[in-house]
């Protein structure tokens, strides 16, 4: 139970707060945007600093002058777009066996034709999946990462498939992936050897991708991504390594923390322009095979109130191609204005794999019954039960 | 059966079931039989006394997009494949154990997931004298649906079937009489419904 009168006061200290923020911001940006001048005056001598002085922060890569900004060319049309999601069931300790399930679905619009459209999901129970084992460990516990990162892989793959068969020839085709194509979060697992075969796994569909000649590209809403601003953070001299003197210094104050990428960016953009590509430079990229590294822009689409700023991550061989990154660039564009700011296909991939709580419910019934039917008992246990339905 | 099914049971009750309309199918007109034949059971007839399409997800409403059929074809092709039509249907006959039909509601509901089909005008004159479903109609309608404007459906079903101009009138006339009676000489709304009959 939520007692709102009790939040009153803390509402009024939280809206202070957040007018201070606010302001602080303004002035960080206001910052941000000289730095990115300055930068981008000289960028490759700045691109080169960085290379030496290798800050431990993450630091966008310059591939072109880092404030450029570029409209939208049109949109192909017909153009073929396809796009997956996924949604998970993770392993639950109050249940008795253990399993999890993943729901992948696949969506493929011929835009510009009335062909007719693909949306489908495909669900997949796991219950003897051979990573776990490596874990030493059993099921039920295995980490909620590892169940993410199969779904994540598997989301790829699905999207390698649908591409492939969507595919008409002649007509161009973007295939979108929903989040970041860098596999950062695998790290963490506490077992290398897993974390290398996951990665291995990804970065191969990925150069599946290349090898097939599809332009893929992943859509990130709200990115808190700092990289761009870790490269301005260098520029002005806010991080542990110093940047090279130059005669013209940038102001020093006020420092950028807690300032992201698309705050910067925001400011920069005007409605349906994207930013210059910047290299990422996450660790793990340097663990995936030459040309599938990846690389991203920021775009500023249009909506209400204001619109937002979203990351398009592409890998290296889409951002080295000028015609691809523009079709990916008008057509992400073209996706958010219809899906009213986030990407058409993305919106109806992620309908299509979410698990409803009825729908989840409905599984575990049919789960229990089957297995009474089969004499192995019920399944649940009383916590689950509980929880599921609470008594007065 | 199957072949010339227009969709599928989705609700099912002894007093009424909802079908879903196959995306390929035209949907069935207001006031029009359709019949199910549950496996095993002797057939189903009831009167579509509802029409109506909408999202199949409850969660999710159609919105106006301001684009012209084409664009919204080609632009936004999942909007055909979200929406879908349903019907519902007042259950009002049964076949008997004989192959008689019988103007009274069935002894189950159908299955989920039984086909449903239009009747045949021959299936439509054998619903005919002294038409007791009228009753059921009448007395206990659907309150969600305008009865009146049902029975006019309903009539000119029966017009219609009989041969409308060659042969529709008689029979016409003695499911006016029927109503008549059921209406308790409620001319005015009797006028009224056969007014807009032909």
């Amino acid at each position: 139970m939520l007692d709102l009168r009790q939040l009153r006061d803390q509402l009024t200290i939280f809206e202070e707060e957040q007018s201070e923020r606010q302001d602080r911001r303004s002035a960080q940006q206001k910052r941000a945007r000289t730095l990115l001048r300055h930068c981008h005056e000289q960028w490759q001598a700045m691109q080169d600093a960085v290379t030496s002085a290798q800050p431990r922060r993450l630091v966008a890569k310059m591939r072109e002058p880092p404030a450029g900004t570029r409209a939208a060319p049109e949109r192909p049309s017909p153009v073929t777009v396809v796009a997956t999601d996924g949604s998970q069931i993770y392993p639950d300790r109050h249940m008795e066996p253990p399993f999890f399930l993943l729901n992948v679905s696949q969506v493929a619009f011929q835009y510009g034709t009335t062909e007719e459209a693909l949306l489908e999901a495909t669900p997949s129970l796991h219950f003897r999946e051979p990573l776990a084992a490596r874990f030493d460990a059993p099921l039920d516990t295995i980490p909620t990462e590892l169940v993410s990162a199969l779904r994540d892989e598997l989301e790829l793959s699905k999207l390698l498939e649908a591409a492939t068969t969507a595919r008409v020839p002649e007509r161009p085709l973007v295939a979108l992936a929903d989040g970041t194509l860098i596999r950062w979060m695998i790290r963490g697992m506490d077992n290398a050897i897993l974390e290398d075969e996951l990665i291995a796994r990804y970065t191969e569909c990925l150069e599946r991708f290349r090898d097939e000649g599809l332009a893929l590209a992943s859509y990130v809403s709200l990115p808190a991504s700092t990289e761009v601003v870790n490269l301005l953070r260098f520029v002005g001299g806010d991080l542990d390594v110093a940047p090279p003197s130059s005669p013209n210094e940038p102001p020093d104050a006020p420092r950028l923390d807690g300032l992201l990428d698309r705050h910067v960016l925001a400011t920069v953009l005007g409605p349906g322009e994207r930013s210059a590509v910047f290299g990422s430079a996450s660790h793990i990229q340097g663990e995936y095979p030459t040309g599938t590294d990846i690389a991203f822009f920021y775009l500023k689409v249009p909506g209400p109130s204001g619109g937002e700023l979203g990351r398009v991550e592409v890998p290296r061989w889409v951002a080295d191609a000028p015609a691809l990154l523009d079709r990916v660039h008008a057509t992400v564009l073209r996706e958010c204005r219809k899906g009213e700011g986030y990407p058409l296909a993305l919106s109806e991939a992620h309908e299509r794999a979410v698990v409803r709580a009825s729908e989840r419910d409905a599984f575990f019934r049919l789960m229990e019954r089957r297995l009474r039917e089969a004499g192995l008992g019920p399944t649940g246990s009383r916590k689950r039960r509980s929880k599921q339905r609470p008594r007065i | 059966m199957e072949r010339d099914a227009l969709g599928e049971v989705i609700e099912a009750s002894t007093r009424q079931f909802v079908a879903e309309v196959y995306e390929e199918a035209a949907a069935p007109d207001f006031g029009t039989w359709v019949r199910v034949e549950p496996e095993g059971a002797p057939p189903l007839f009831g009167l579509v006394s509802h029409v109506e399409t909408g999202s199949y997800d409850s969660n999710r409403q159609a919105v106006a997009l301001g684009l012209s059929p084409e664009e919204r074809a080609q632009e936004m092709p999942m909007v055909d494949e979200l929406l879908r039509t349903t019907v519902r249907t007042q259950m009002l006959a049964c076949e008997g154990p004989n192959g008689e039909i019988r103007q009274t509601l069935p002894p189950q509901p159908p299955d989920i997931h039984d086909f449903v089909a239009l009747c045949t005008d021959e299936q439509v004159r054998a619903l005919g004298a002294p038409f007791d479903f009228l009753r059921t109609l009448v007395e206990h309608p659907d309150s969600d649906v305008p009865v009146d404007d049902l029975l006019v459906a309903v009539l000119r079903r029966i017009y219609a079937a009989h041969g409308g101009e060659q042969g529709g009138r008689p029979p016409l006339v003695r499911a006016g009489r029927a109503l008549s009676r059921l209406l308790d000489d409620d001319h005015e709304r009797l006028q009224s419904i056969l007014r807009r009959v032909l």
